[in-house]
């Protein structure tokens, strides 16, 4: 039985005028311990409330999702969820350190000397330790991303949950994450799915792309990106198998998005 | 520090001079007779009588008698405002259950109900404190609500994932966040309860500045009447600053040092 299983899930919302819309239609999807895979699709095509449904943050309206063989119905402790919007999700009121510790500091076995510790280790996996005693707002904003990664690690998660979590950094500091995001992945073995809206940033990290349409609102096709690792930033996306996937899938992805943007 | 305290100081300046200026109005007014020196005798000669009070102490158990009662009053009112306040806006049920009672209730101006507390709780301590504290109550009450209300669900699906549960949830992400909310209200709510503290003192007391304040009055010591008003508006001025110096410290990571360009947008995609 495989890690993940999304079975037929499904959700729908009611609207102020009580129209029903889908926005999620009968997504089945599986994924191995220690995989790396990557949801793409257009803005807008339901990734994030998949991811969320994933994470036991907001329930299906059909279907089910099981982790381990257990059904999700709240925060599976093994899975931790990374936000796009890392300045709303790191606390302007604690320190780096204490935002990170913050992961396990709620744990009864874990005292605050230990969490703390831990913290900083995983900070330094991230190269922050030296900001540890900053303010979230001190630092960049690919320097925050990291604090959230290093937070979300200190909970050491089987599998993370990643919503877009490098499209509101600049390009350069997008490169440096993703080859970041790969070193630890290689280091820790956690499962990631990965949402992202970037068919470059899908191939260069992933070993699966799940391709989403929005209409209607599904996994339309899942490729193997048989493309060597260690990947490398630049070789990598000149590779020829890296191309004809971008290609493909750009292609898939212009096609199939109605509304051309 | 010393630039600091130097730009506070040019920063006050028009402002004092322009209450030295009505001073000084007053002041010719009252020595050329426009007005009557019976009911608005010169500011300087109030200023004689604070010096008075300040000078032999007499000054000290007026100001202690009303201060503690405001402080008693105040951090029950707050803690009672901001408790339910935290619970009401957190939980939609209760929320729900209790929303027609504050309603109908926050509109009475407190004042009204010192009559009836008389009733029940007689004209000492306990009627004041808890006409201080209804006064506090409701501005906590409703502005922790927003606060809560207000708390960015990012932050509380943050602490979801990390399998943090409701209670902690209250207390670690949605008290801090709503702190802002809460110090705003604790403002406003300060000038409230030293309403309450000065009037509950005039409608049954033996002490206090409100005590004094009216008995001066009706003693026609007027000139005694107006160095009270002095000294209360100091002792209102000074507890704002205190409030104020308690927020920024506790507020640390408020606006004032965040660097510009770090905007908290709402919603995505």
């Amino acid at each position: 039985m495989s890690y993940l299983q999304l079975a037929n899930v499904t959700k729908k919302f009611r609207s102020a005028d009580n129209l029903e819309t889908v926005a999620l239609d009968q997504i089945s999807l599986t994924v191995e311990r220690g995989e790396f895979v990557a949801i793409v699709g257009p803005s807008g095509c339901g990734k994030s409330t998949l991811l969320q449904i994933v994470a036991g943050l907001i329930p299906a309206s059909g279907g089910q999702v099981r982790l381990e063989g257990r059904v999700v119905t709240a925060p599976p402790p093994e899975a931790v969820y990374v936000f796009q919007q890392y300045n709303r999700s790191l606390f302007p009121w604690r320190r780096v350190l204490d935002n990170v510790a913050f992961a396990i500091e709620h744990q009864p076995s874990v005292s605050r000397a230990i969490a703390r510790e831990r913290a900083r280790h995983f900070l330094s996996l991230v190269a922050l330790d030296a900001h540890a005693e900053k303010f979230p707002w001190e630092l960049s904003g690919g320097m925050q991303q990291r604090v959230a990664i290093a937070r979300a690690l200190t909970a050491e998660p089987s599998i993370l949950l990643m919503d877009e979590p490098f499209s509101a950094v600049d390009a350069l500091t997008r490169l440096n994450l993703q080859v970041l995001l790969l070193s630890i992945w290689e280091r820790t073995k956690v499962t990631i799915v990965f949402v992202t809206h970037d068919v470059d940033e899908a191939i260069y990290l992933s070993d699966r792309v799940s391709v989403m349409t929005s209409s209607p609102a599904t996994i339309s096709e899942v490729l193997s990106v048989d493309v060597a690792r260690p990947r490398r930033p630049i070789e990598t996306r000149e590779e020829r198998r890296f191309l004809e996937l971008r290609h493909y899938l750009l292609d898939r992805l212009l096609h199939t998005n109605a509304d051309p943007a | 520090m010393l630039t600091r305290l130097r730009s506070r100081v040019v920063d006050v300046a028009p402002g004092a001079a322009f209450i030295a200026a009505l001073l000084l109005c007053l002041e010719i007014a009252a020595n050329s007779e426009w007005v009557n020196r019976a009911l608005l005798p010169p500011p300087s000669s109030w200023a004689l009588v604070v010096w008075d009070l300040i000078a032999s102490g007499q000054f000290i158990a007026p100001l202690t008698e009303t201060l503690l009662r405001l402080a008693a009053g105040f951090a029950i009112g707050v803690a009672a405002g901001t408790g339910l306040g935290l619970v009401m806006g957190y939980w939609r049920p209760f929320h729900d259950f209790m929303e027609p009672l504050v309603e109908l209730m926050r509109p009475i101006p407190k004042a009204a109900l010192v009559p009836a507390m008389v009733l029940f709780l007689g004209i000492g301590d306990s009627m004041k404190i808890t006409s201080i504290a209804l006064v506090v109550f409701f501005p906590m009450l409703i502005n922790t609500v927003q606060g809560v209300r207000g708390t960015d669900p990012v932050m509380i699906d943050t602490a979801r994932t990390f399998g943090y549960g409701s209670a902690a949830i209250l207390w670690k992400i949605v008290f801090p966040a709503a702190l802002p909310f809460i110090f705003a209200a604790m403002r406003v709510a300060l000038g409230l309860g030293m309403v309450l503290a000065v009037l509950s003192e005039m409608v049954a007391g033996s002490g206090g500045m409100g005590f004094l304040i009216l008995d001066m009055q009706r003693s026609f010591r007027v000139r005694q009447m107006y160095a009270w008003l002095v000294i209360l508006a100091v002792v209102g001025l000074a507890l704002t600053a205190l409030l104020g110096a308690v927020e920024r410290r506790v507020l640390h990571w408020g606006l004032t040092e965040r660097p510009t360009g770090v905007k908290r947008t709402r919603g995505k995609d």
